[in-house]
């Protein structure tokens, strides 16, 4: 019998690397731990520690968080969407003007599952003409992200406001006495983080992303995958945006605006490789909350809103940069 | 394989070219860059569809429409990228797209991670002698334990037929001698018949039974291997007749 164990154990046993890396990889929650404790020290502790106010970080930041896992969900499987935001607020608008303006009296739900509908068939069009087509997907999904956007200010330019009840309820509603939005939020990364570690999806994602070829020669079929990940994306963003509208009570054609770049930003800091196949879904979350508990502290300690975008942008910056140093740590440790 | 001819446009890449392989044996696949090595094997485990020719397995006579298909026939491949996803565990990647599965409260299929790692240790350590973690990266390993976690992938079809494409090319001198020993022991002791496709002579001598070579697509000829020395092979790569 052939022996390679020796080799192994020098190698191999060397679990202070793993240790290392392992850390790396999750940076994001002791940064946002300290980001929080930090805050506390600005603002009066009983405000910013408070029960509620911690729902609130959450609440704010739901449709956000949403859009962060179709984000996800596609820089796992080695691509990206740049239209989750469009895509928001063109299903949201879209939806509204459906069972307000063309088709009155229709109930709200209905209004949610066209909007979805509307959603998952956009990010089919975004996965064929990638993985069938070929299409680079920053070229196909920057091309959405302009006619979407752009489509939203067509269909109107005016809020659409007295909106059913039931239509605004994801975003707006309370269920035993916690928001609807902070739930679903926790629900639908729970289930993505499942999904993720135990269906034969979820790993073909991790592969598809990691090696489309190694994943292609193993059997997988890469097509369906990409075509799957992006029809996720599509009806996660369209989700978002009807969070997005019952969270203000309203559609506006500036529904999710500017929500990319903090989408991706939590994503990134939340160590999502912009690579593919490399992140934890929960540190998507981790990185949701801390870009929404770092907005929420801004506000309370008074700095202008109109100074969050900018702090966002900021934010991305500190992500890549804070990204870049990690997988340069980690090829540093795993060729030593 | 009889008369396999495959063409790429008006490049016959393969022209009418036999390859027999016999139970348990080591048979090394030898010619230059283009004399169409990679073209034969693929043909054989249904990337390429074959313009003209036949394989039979086994006396029966069969069609491989893609990679799996060969795998069902029993035939694994080991490509020389290694075709391994750097992010996921041993286990994760010697079960790439084979993952076992079981029923959630008798209902939803989930991913069985227990049985997964349980079997890509057993297979590790019993059949590799190999003590590597399943539930490690691949990230984390060297270059030699890479190409064993690409053969034991094979190896979890259990195949009868190893197919290795350059397996020691990018390794170093330690690493490709332990590789070699695998293969040695994989034929010995579970039957297996290996095809390498190799550049290394030390290799192809140390380890097969005989020789195939090719030339720009066309069978030069098999030798048994302690028939004839590395200036034989050289001959019938470069000069492309049998020595004698």
């Amino acid at each position: 019998m052939v022996s390679i164990t020796e080799n192994v154990a020098t190698r191999f046993g060397d679990s202070r690397t793993e240790m290392l890396v392992t850390v790396l990889e999750n940076m994001v929650w002791p940064i946002l731990v300290v980001t929080f404790l930090a805050f506390g020290l600005l603002i009066p502790i009983e405000l910013f520690y408070s029960l509620d106010n911690i729902q609130f970080i959450i609440f704010s930041s739901a449709g956000l968080g949403i859009l962060v896992l179709a984000e996800s969900l596609c820089l796992l499987s080695g691509n990206f969407d740049l239209s989750v935001g469009a895509v928001a607020g063109f299903t949201a608008v879209f939806s509204g003007l459906f069972i307000y303006q063309w088709f009155p009296g229709v109930p709200g739900v209905v209004g949610v599952l066209i909007a979805l509908a509307l959603g998952a068939f956009i990010g089919f069009m975004n996965g064929f003409s990638i993985s069938v087509l070929g299409v680079n997907p920053f070229l196909q999904t920057l091309t959405f992200y302009i006619i979407f956007g752009e489509g939203t200010v067509i269909l109107t330019q005016l809020s659409i406001s007295g909106l059913p009840e039931s239509y605004l309820y994801l975003g707006g509603g309370s269920l035993f006495g916690f928001k609807v939005g902070v739930l679903l939020l926790l629900t639908l990364f729970a289930i993505a983080g499942f999904v993720l570690k135990y269906t034969r999806i979820g790993l073909a994602i991790y592969a598809v992303g990691g090696d489309e070829q190694a994943a292609k020669e193993a059997g997988y079929n890469t097509t369906r995958t990409i075509i799957l990940v992006y029809v996720a994306s599509g009806v996660l963003s369209a989700l978002a945006g009807v969070v997005y509208a019952g969270y203000i009570g309203t559609v506006t054609p500036t529904l999710a605006n500017g929500q990319l770049f903090p989408a991706f930003a939590a994503a990134v800091v939340g160590g999502i490789s912009l690579f593919g196949g490399r992140g934890n879904i929960l540190g998507a979350l981790a990185g949701v909350l801390l870009l929404s508990t770092i907005q929420s502290g801004l506000v309370l300690v008074n700095v202008p809103s109109s100074w969050v975008a900018t702090i966002n942008g900021v934010i991305l910056l500190a992500a890549v940069l804070l990204y870049t140093a990690e997988a340069r740590l980690r090829q540093r440790l795993l060729s030593a | 394989m009889r008369g396999i001819t495959k063409r790429f446009g008006r490049l016959v890449a393969l022209d009418g070219v036999d390859l027999d392989l016999r139970e348990g044996e080591i048979l090394g696949l030898l010619g230059d860059n283009g004399s169409g090595k990679s073209t034969l094997v693929k043909t054989l485990v249904g990337v390429h569809r074959p313009d003209a020719g036949t394989v039979t397995i086994r006396g029966e006579q069969v069609e491989i429409g893609s990679p799996k298909q060969a795998r069902e026939y029993g035939i694994s491949t080991v490509y020389q990228d290694l075709a391994l996803v750097n992010e996921q565990t041993v286990a994760a990647n010697m079960f790439l797209a084979r993952a076992p599965m079981k029923r959630l409260f008798g209902l939803l299929p989930v991913v069985d991670w227990d049985r997964m790692n349980e079997e890509a240790e057993r297979i590790l350590k019993e059949r590799m002698n190999l003590d590597i973690d399943p539930t490690a990266r691949v990230e984390f390993l060297s270059g030699g334990e890479r190409q064993s976690i690409a053969i034991a992938r094979a190896l979890v079809t259990d195949p009868d037929i190893l197919i290795l494409d350059e397996p020691t090319s990018a390794l170093s001198p330690d690493s490709a001698k332990r590789v070699e020993e695998l293969v040695q022991t994989l034929r010995e002791e579970e039957g297996i018949s290996v095809v390498i496709i190799s550049h290394n002579m030390d290799e192809v001598f140390n380890l097969t039974d005989r020789i195939t070579v090719l030339d720009n697509g066309n069978l030069v000829g098999t030798v048994d291997t302690d028939t004839v020395d590395r200036r034989d092979i050289v001959e019938m790569m470069v000069g492309g007749t049998m020595p004698g």
